[in-house]
């Protein structure tokens, strides 16, 4: 369940959760395996182990080390391990009243407790090495881990011990300065008053006096408070290192983590340390005891202890390296280029990058963003494949209207043969006369002259007949303009007027003088009104030649706008089919398409207008429409809308 | 006008809504020599007494009111008809046949070549000349058999069936004598000198057809 635990806490978020759950379930399953593994070990019971730290619990590097040995242990052995912790806090309560109550203490509450091995930390002194094995079963291992430059002392005889005793890298640090602020003159060295803190400090003057050129100043008689005032106005040549403070001369105690939080914001320099922990709230850095690297050498010397090797086996290690570790924050702070970093220089609190510090986050958004992106080019790729049919459909019926405008032109075509054929007739005769007349001797050219006057005039009209239907055959797109009615119904009766006279219907139009005009699209206009006139006429075979009439009514109405009637006097349409004559495809013609009616509303409606109708079997029928007035624009240029 | 072309016998009367195609025609039709006369309507045409001398109507089959068909119906139930030559802006078979049917001399379009206009025309007027010399012999002859008595024509029909007078005489059961009688009065009064004469006559009138293959009218 680590691991578990372990990705628990470095996941957030909904991504997270989910990475979590799927790991977690590997886990489950993966643990069966574990616990197989752990069965067949030689040792399956529970190891006990005491953690004492010397200081109280939470200073940086304790935590750090804490951290390191429960990890490396767990990684190092099967077994399950149980730890106790527990922390004298001895800066604070420096008394040797309180060492012996602690010892006392820890007796008490371990006696019986069946520990397996026990782990000191130690940075002020060495003082619980002398207090704590009376407490503790002659017998128990233990692992001292040290951290401070006080001379080891001697140990009690027989005590199966080992550990290790890490001095801090006074020098690294002090070539580290050099190495990262070349230019500096004095190094202002701050420290605490216990027997630790001189011991770094007397380590420090040593080296320092090895550096030549360089002022070293030792604030180590002061309080604290006075260092923090007077790191606020040093000289830009000067730096400060940290050493360790457990107390100063008002003996209150107080740590090294607490002085650098106070001193490296304010100060008017840099300010270096020895141990990593104290990297973070304001120093630059320095080549610093890694505590980290600490506690998982000790957490393999405790695994190889509660493993079964004898303790007293085990050498103790005596270590004084440094990790060259920097504060990027202050780097900048500072205005030191990274590029004077050593190479294996460790950089702390570099701003991660977007993608290293959020990279669950930018996957989700991202992920996020291509699903959305995903769905959008589907809705866009949905809409143009809808909109592509659309306007598939709008051609198509565009289409459609002018192959109901052509076929209702070849409802026309005998009509329109006849039409020309009278004016090239005419052309052909007057033609033939000329001949004769210019052949006469004398010539009669006076003949000749009316005659070619005469063919002028015939082919004028053969060409208004073509351009009349060529407009009805060519354009397609609505296009609005002025519309005068009166113009426009006799045109289009023009057209329909052979047709008329060949069934013998009597053409009538009824037009106030002073007509308004209207506004829309001439050809369509014309389109419909031609379509009603054939339609009429259509209606009137059944009944006697003599009786046959159409009336084409135009007025202006009350609101303004212009009505156009055309009224047969056929047998009128059975209510049945009233209903359906304007749906597309409605025909009782044997040759009828059904689309002249539903275009022509299509055309009407484009306009804003609307058309109706009225039919009774005894006055025949009468188809209405009505167009809006000059300058009123309600007709949308372009395609014609859908049909219904 | 009149300094154009060789004059030529017969009218040519044309009818035709179409001011412009009118005047064409008659225009051509003068120049080549006719005597013309052009109506705007059907109506106009017949409003005018039917002519004495040989002619022919040329008209449109599409106008407004009496058109070209029912024209042609009105000219043919009249005492003198004239032939027709119908011109059309384009004609449709129905119209066509109705028209060739009905005794039309010919079917046009507006833009036929003038030679088969002029053909057609001159066809016209030559059938309408004939068939006035015939109507002008058969009113003659008609008016001849009207003289007859009813006996007459009694002895008349037998007599072109070829019986000899005694046979007529036993068939109507009057003398022989007066079988000579009745066929001395009627060449006399027919003015006819042969039997194959009398017959010949007979057959052209029509007069004692049987009835289903002389409709009347």
């Amino acid at each position: 369940m680590i691991p578990l635990k372990h990705l628990c806490s470095r996941f957030r978020g909904t991504l997270a959760i989910a990475l979590f759950l799927a790991v977690g379930g590997v886990c489950l399953v993966a643990s069966p395996g574990r616990a197989q593994n752990a069965g067949g070990g030689d040792s399956t019971h529970t190891k006990r182990v005491l953690l004492i730290f010397s200081e109280t619990r939470d200073l940086p590097g304790n935590v750090m080390m804490e951290q390191a040995v429960r990890v490396q242990m767990l990684k190092c052995t099967t077994n399950r391990i149980e730890f106790f912790i527990e922390s004298m806090d001895a800066s604070r309560f420096p008394n040797p009243q309180h060492y012996r109550l602690f010892g006392d203490y820890i007796r008490n509450k371990y006696t019986g407790q069946n520990l397996d091995l026990v782990m000191m930390f130690m940075t002020r002194d060495f003082t619980l090495t002398q207090e704590l094995p009376a407490a503790l079963a002659g017998n128990l291992p233990s692992i001292l881990v040290v951290v401070n430059d006080l001379p080891v002392p001697e140990l009690p005889n027989g005590r199966p011990f080992t550990g290790i005793v890490q001095r801090f890298d006074v020098q690294g640090t002090i070539q580290f300065i050099f190495h990262l602020q070349p230019q500096t003159r004095r190094v202002v060295v701050v420290g605490g008053t216990s027997l630790a803190d001189q011991a770094v400090m007397a380590r420090i003057a040593e080296t320092a006096r090895s550096v030549a050129g360089v002022d070293f100043e030792f604030w180590t008689n002061r309080p604290v408070a006075e260092v923090y005032r007077a790191a606020r106005s040093l000289p830009e040549d000067t730096v400060i290192l940290l050493g360790t403070v457990h107390g100063d001369v008002t003996t209150q105690p107080v740590y090294t983590s607490q002085v650098v939080q106070m001193l490296a914001p304010a100060a008017s320099v840099p300010v270096y340390v020895l141990g990593d922990g104290l990297i973070g709230s304001g120093a630059l850095g320095g080549s610093v005891v890694d505590f980290e690297d600490l506690g998982a050498r000790a957490g393999k010397l405790a695994a190889l202890a509660l493993a079964g090797t004898p303790a007293s086996r085990l050498p103790v290690e005596l270590k004084s390296n440094g990790v060259p570790m920097v504060d990027w924050r202050a780097l900048q702070r500072w205005h030191i280029t990274p590029g004077r970093l050593p190479a294996d220089c460790v950089v702390g609190y570099r701003p991660l990058s977007m993608w290293s510090s959020h990279w669950e986050l930018i996957l989700f958004v991202v992920a996020g963003f291509l699903a959305q992106a995903i769905t959008i080019a589907a809705l866009l790729l949905l809409r143009r494949r809808q909109r592509r049919a659309e306007a598939e459909i709008l051609k198509q019926r565009t289409e459609l209207a002018h192959v109901a405008r052509v076929s209702t032109m070849g409802q026309l075509a005998s009509a329109l043969t006849h039409e020309l054929n009278q004016p090239l007739g005419a052309i052909l005769r007057n033609a033939e006369a000329a001949e004769i007349y210019l052949q006469a001797d004398p010539p009669n050219l006076k003949e000749v002259h009316a005659i070619l006057t005469d063919i002028r005039r015939d082919d004028k009209r053969a060409g208004n007949v073509i351009d009349r239907m060529r407009s009805l055959f060519m354009r397609q797109k609505l296009a609005s303009s002025t519309l005068d009615l009166r113009d426009l119904v006799e045109d289009t009766i023009a057209m329909a007027r052979p047709d008329a006279v060949a069934r013998q219907v009597k053409v009538k139009v009824e037009i106030p003088p002073h007509l308004p005009p209207a506004q829309g699209d001439r050809v369509h206009v014309q389109q419909v009104l031609l379509n009603l006139i054939l339609n009429g006429m259509d209606a009137m075979n059944a009944i006697p030649k003599s009786r046959r009439s159409l009336v084409v009514g135009v007025l202006a109405t009350k609101n303004g706008n212009l009505q156009v009637t055309v009224s047969d006097c056929g047998t009128g349409i059975s209510p049945d089919n009233a209903v359906h004559v304007f749906e597309p495809f409605f025909t009782t013609k044997s040759k009828g398409m059904g689309m002249g009616l539903a275009i022509s509303r299509t055309i009407i409606e484009a306009h804003g207008g609307e058309i109706w109708m009225h039919s009774s079997a005894m006055d025949g029928t009468t188809f209405t429409f009505i167009l809006p007035p000059a300058g009123c624009e309600k007709i949308k240029p372009g395609d014609l809308p859908a049909l219904p | 006008m009149s300094d154009t072309h060789t004059k030529k016998t017969g009218t040519v009367f044309i009818v035709d809504d179409d001011t412009s195609f009118l005047r064409s025609v008659s225009r051509l039709l003068t120049a080549v020599g006719y005597s013309v006369e052009a109506f705007m309507s059907a109506h106009e045409f017949l409003a005018r007494p039917a002519p004495e001398q040989p002619g022919c109507v040329v008209a449109d089959l599409q106008m407004p009111g009496i058109n070209g068909l029912q024209l042609q119906e009105l000219l043919r139930k009249s005492e003198n008809p004239l032939p027709m030559i119908f011109l059309t802006g384009q004609g449709d078979i129905p119209s066509t046949v109705s028209a060739m049917r009905s005794g039309a001399e010919d079917f046009l379009t507006k833009r036929a070549p003038k030679e088969e206009l002029l053909a057609a025309v001159e066809r016209a007027l030559a059938r309408d000349a004939r068939e006035r010399q015939q109507r002008l012999r058969l009113r003659e002859l008609s008016g001849r058999l009207a003289e007859l008595s009813v006996r007459e024509k009694e002895v008349l029909s037998h007599v072109v069936r070829g019986m000899m007078n005694k046979e007529i005489a036993a068939v109507l059961g009057i003398n022989l004598r007066t079988v000579k009688l009745h066929r001395t009065n009627i060449t006399r009064k027919l003015n006819v000198q042969s039997v194959a004469e009398l017959t010949r006559l007979v057959d052209e009138t029509g007069l004692f057809k049987t009835p289903s293959a002389n409709p009347p009218g």
